[in-house]
């Protein structure tokens, strides 16, 4: 499909399109060179919320999907005050030190108040912010959760054409977000905080059942009991739960220590190792982007129904139809689909269907 | 957050309040800590400066003593604060500029040089870089031939309000408080006339906590201090004698007076309560006070005599031992002489020509001073009770408590005085059409360095490396020790006397502890919440948005501090309101360089970096972050700056590329819109592609 579009653009070309065809070639360029500010630059294409800027975004990515692929995406959630970002910030600090390029995409909530947004990430990862292998990236989630994911997508090829071989995607524990950013990286894990008994009561059990582990942080000074217990606790929990594969790791850590972080790390890499050989790291690709194009399809689809302002009008009428009594909830939503179907409503059909 | 004030007081109040009848001197201390105040000896005047070389300061401390006061009051660099030496690649800026550098020993020399320390006693304003400044403090005294026992004064020494608001720091929590009892624990052998430390409401009012927090949280880091007293073997009788405080005067006149006479009510009972010390002197809390200096407003600078009046008044009125009076031009730069000598006159006059030392604590018995004392002596009480509730005020400020409440009524003061709600004279109403002209002060910061530079490599040149890397080597096995006796400091003065330098000394325990790094938080609503008028909120709101529409994202705004100045309220402040009005805030963390900063605006593909400055150093790093920008190709990247900028500073801050200059007093709506003029200035959206 790709290819098909590229040629549709070479076809009818102008002289300016031309141009600025140049120009993708040369931001492309300048991405895979190691630009930080064309990185940058990049991901506030892909994350605009401008009708006009999809083209482009889609045109720059088109150029760079040939060089990615090749790092490995974790997702890394938990409740705020978890030590998410001390976390990462340790974590990146070891993998670096390794020789690994890391880039983090870290996902803030925004207000549903105001629509703006604190970012306030790097406060907490100072030292790894500086370091010449490292990019991090804090993005508001905008006022639409559903928002979220098909950017950070994006932004994860992005930072792989750019050589990042590793993209740590941050996530705040509120529900929506970790459902889609577990559905783009090939590692979920969840951070929890050592008082079990409390947390487990409130904790989403959705979360858990996406996550391909479960860390409970601060096991350090006098938490370390409490931290192990916790651990104890999830394990019981995640052995009743049958609704998903065996193999989830579950332990304690403490975000301060970088020796059980890296140790963390090392569980988790022979997790995706093992993954590796049997192919079931492919297959989650795969199922992911399949996941990825049907959920973009759907968007698309409900974007048109909420678009078309006849639809919308029918919508209503509907639903005074059952408010008064005169039809059933069911039989308004077939009526709606049978609109459908048949073609979108359209200006000369304004006469009610028939219920 | 606040007291609320009836508008009628009757003998019924007082009734209802189980007000009982006391004397100064006399268990629960509310009249005042001592039976004769003021009528045998006045409060003591100790202002607080400290500037430039260590030879600059000397001679204004000289001419100051001359000229009335009583006490001194040393203000330290913040490169001296965070324990860098002056040619230390990250402080360039701040060298010499927020108060004096003190590299060594022989800096602590000149700045006490001509002043004999047996007779006039010397508050340090210090906490970060405790150790090495006492240790010098005590090398200079030795050698002008003065003994440790004879020093009076006060070591500030104060880490929690650091974690919580000042931000001057240098190690973690942990072992900053064993830094905390071993100051105390050695001052208790050795230095028996000297206050070990000051337990400071001050910063937590300036950084917006109301009177009833400011006085709530005190007292919790006073408990917390005897509690780490007491765990590291002292007595409490041994430490709380040597335990004194320091408020805020702010110009809620009878709130300021009753909140002095609540603070000492609390604290004898509390430590009464939970210390159960054998000794009276135990209880008594005293206290040295500042007048606010948030309240000072650039516009119609002169008003800030008037201000600065009002609020010494509730200090003496509410029996404070020592007293600073700001001076009318801070909110512009640090005090010129001129404004200096009429801030010292403020106190002078009160002194000499109004009376007020004639009578011991003349407001007692009024029905609302005594309400008031009861009813902030009860909330307080209650914030405490939280605080406990949490397991004391260390784990409190490690859970962020203390910290969001005073953001919290921050960003509601801010926007009580943006929507008109609160009305500050010459700012928000009757403001003034005709130009103020007022001098300003200047450090010459980059003299100060060449000189401090020099100073530094004679000193190293001249020392005996061997005995230097000794004495360092026995700071940091101390350390290792962890046995919190006074042993740190003592090792410390070996160290001074050898000429280790500040930075040395800071770094010989940062090898064992680790350099502490806070995650800059900033709470999101209260702005929004406590805006009163929503028509003019709404109006800045719908052109952010109309902006999110057109760009296709919400303006983003880098909010930051460069350098080692740590006072963030403005940048917490502009940080919540702007998020709260619409834009993305990255909030930026303390401490950083120009480079640093440029990188994180680049990263984040901002579309303006708005830096907030307070403590002088806009000139060096401000143009440096232009620079870094340029450097990189993202000059479209817009800058910006607030604080305190002295016009003269604005003017050439423009031309080196600053778009805005928002000086205190601008409202935040005005302001954001003025931002958003910029980013348009810039091409925004269209600029980026």
């Amino acid at each position: 499909m790709a290819k098909e579009r590229k040629q549709h653009i070479r076809s009818d070309m102008g002289r300016e399109e031309f141009q600025s065809a140049g120009m993708f070639r040369a931001w492309a360029d300048a991405i895979r060179s190691g630009s930080r500010r064309e990185l940058a630059r990049a991901i506030t294409l892909v994350e605009s919320a401008r009708p006009e800027d999809v083209e482009p975004a889609q045109q720059l990515l088109e150029l760079l999907l040939p060089y990615t692929g090749g790092a490995q995406r974790i997702g890394i959630s938990g409740v705020p005050g978890v030590g998410k970002s001390t976390f990462i910030e340790t974590l990146g600090k070891e993998l670096i030190a390794d020789g690994r390029k890391v880039a983090v995409l870290a996902v803030d909530p925004s207000s549903p108040l105001s629509g703006g947004s604190i970012l306030g990430d790097k406060t907490r990862m100072v030292d790894f912010a500086r370091s010449d292998a490292a990019f991090i990236r804090p993005s508001p989630a905008g006022k639409t959760p559903g928002g979220v994911a098909r950017k950070t997508r994006e932004a994860i090829l992005i930072c792989e054409s750019a050589g990042y071989d590793i993209v740590l995607v941050e996530t705040v524990g509120v529900g929506q977000a970790e459902w889609q950013v577990s559905r783009m990286v090939d590692f979920f894990a969840v951070l929890m905080l050592p008082n079990a008994g409390d947390s487990l009561q409130g904790i989403k059990r959705g979360i858990l059942e996406m996550a391909d582990a479960i860390l409970v942080n601060k096991a350090d000074g006098g938490m370390r009991e409490a931290a192990l217990h916790a651990v104890n606790e999830y394990q019981s929990a995640m052995e009743l739960s049958e609704s998903r594969e065996s193999g989830i790791i579950i332990r304690s850590c403490s975000a301060l220590d970088c020796i059980t972080v890296r140790s963390c790390w090392q569980e988790l890499a022979a997790a995706l190792a093992d993954r590796k050989k049997d192919n079931r790291f492919d297959n989650r690709r795969r199922d992911q982007l399949r996941h990825w194009i049907r959920s973009l399809a759907e968007d698309s689809l409900m974007q048109i129904l909420q678009d078309d302002r006849n639809s919308q009008k029918f919508l209503e009428e509907l639903a005074a139809e059952v408010d008064s009594g005169n039809t059933t909830p069911l039989r308004a939503g077939l009526a709606f689909r049978k609109k459908v179907v048949s073609g979108l409503v359209d200006q000369d059909e304004r006469n009610r269907m028939p219920i | 957050m606040n007291i609320k004030k009836q508008p009628l007081y009757t003998s019924k109040d007082l009734a209802a309040r189980g007000y009982e009848e006391s004397g100064p001197g006399r268990y629960p201390y509310s009249r005042g800590p001592y039976e004769t105040m003021y009528t045998r000896r006045p409060w003591t005047i100790r202002q607080y400066a400290g500037f430039s070389t260590a030879q600059e300061s000397n001679a204004f401390y000289r001419k100051a003593l001359k000229a009335g006061q009583k006490g001194l009051s040393v203000a330290f660099d913040l490169a001296t604060h965070r324990g860098y030496d002056s040619d230390h690649p990250g402080v360039e800026g701040d060298v010499g500029k927020a108060g004096v550098a003190i590299d060594t020993a022989e800096d602590m020399i000149q700045l006490f040089d001509g002043i004999p320390l047996d007779e006039v006693s010397v508050s340090m304003t210090m906490n970060g870089a405790v150790l090495p400044v006492m240790a010098c403090f005590i090398v200079a005294a030795e050698e002008q031939g003065v003994s440790q026992e004879k020093l009076a004064g006060t070591i500030q020494n104060d880490i929690l309000k650091e974690f919580m608001v000042r931000n001057t720091y240098i190690y973690p929590p942990a072992p900053s408080m064993t830094i905390v009892s071993d100051i105390m624990a050695y001052t208790h052998r050795k230095m028996p006339r000297f206050n070990s430390i000051s337990v400071s409401g001050y910063h937590m009012q300036e950084a917006g906590a109301t009177p009833l927090q400011e006085l709530a949280f005190t007292i919790a880091d006073g408990l917390a201090y005897l509690e780490a007293a007491r765990s590291a073997g002292l007595r409490v009788d041994d430490a709380a004698p040597r335990v004194s405080f320091f408020f805020a005067l702010g110009m809620d006149f009878l709130t300021e007076t009753a909140k002095l006479r609540a603070a000492r009510e609390l604290w004898a009972r509390l430590v009464r309560e939970r210390f159960q010390p054998e000794n009276e002197k135990s209880l008594v809390l005293r206290m040295h006070c500042q007048t606010s200096g948030w309240s000072l407003t650039a516009q119609d600078p002169l008003n800030n005599v008037i201000r600065t009046t009002i609020e010494a008044l509730a200090g003496v009125l509410g029996g404070t031992q020592s007293l600073h009076t700001n001076s009318y031009d801070e909110a512009l730069s640090l005090p010129t002489d001129r404004a200096a000598r009429i801030a010292r006159n403020t106190q002078l006059i009160l002194q000499e020509e109004a009376g007020l030392c004639q009578t011991i604590d003349p407001l007692a018995g009024s029905y609302a001073i005594e309400s008031l004392t009861s009813d902030i002596a009860s909330g307080a009480m209650e914030i405490i009770r939280e605080v406990d509730a949490l397991g004391g005020m260390i784990r409190a400020i490690e859970q962020g408590m203390p910290q969001r409440r005073i953001q919290e009524s921050a960003a509601s003061r801010q926007a009580a005085i943006d929507s008109g709600d609160e009305v500050i004279v010459g700012v928000n109403a009757y403001r003034s059409e005709e130009a103020q002209e007022v001098d300003v002060f200047d450090v010459d910061n980059k003299k100060v360095l060449n000189q401090q530079k020099k100073k530094l490599d004679h000193i190293r040149s001249e020392r005996d490396p061997g005995t230097v890397a000794q004495a360092l080597e026995r700071v940091t096995k101390e350390a290792l020790a962890d046995q919190q006796a006074g042993r740190l400091l003592e090792a410390m003065v070996d160290a001074a006397r050898a000429r280790a330098t500040v930075g040395e000394m800071s770094s010989a325990l940062e090898h064992v502890w680790g350099r502490h790094r806070a995650a800059q938080t900033a709470i999101s609503g209260a702005y929004r919440k406590s805006f009163q008028n929503k028509t003019l909120f709404m109006e800045i709101v719908q052109e952010v948005e109309a902006f999110a529409r057109r760009e296709g994202r919400r303006p983003r705004m880098l909010v930051v501090k460069l350098g080692q100045d740590g006072h963030d309220r403005g940048a917490r402040i502009v940080a919540t309101a702007f998020a709260d009005i619409g834009f993305d805030v990255d909030l930026g963390p303390l401490f950083l360089t120009p480079a640093e900063a440029a990188r994180q605006a680049i990263e984040n593909d901002v579309h303006v970096v708005g830096v907030s400055t307070l403590a002088g150093a806009h000139k060096t790093l401000i143009p440096s972050l232009i620079d870094e920008l340029k450097r990189e190709g993202a000059d479209n990247i817009a800058v910006v700056a607030g604080g305190v900028i002295p016009d003269k500073d604005a003017e050439w801050l423009r031309k080196k590329g600053v778009l805005e200059i928002f000086g205190p007093g601008t409202r935040i709506p005005e302001a954001a819109r003025r931002v958003l003029g910029c980013i348009a200035a810039r091409g925004a959206g269209k600029g980026s592609r």
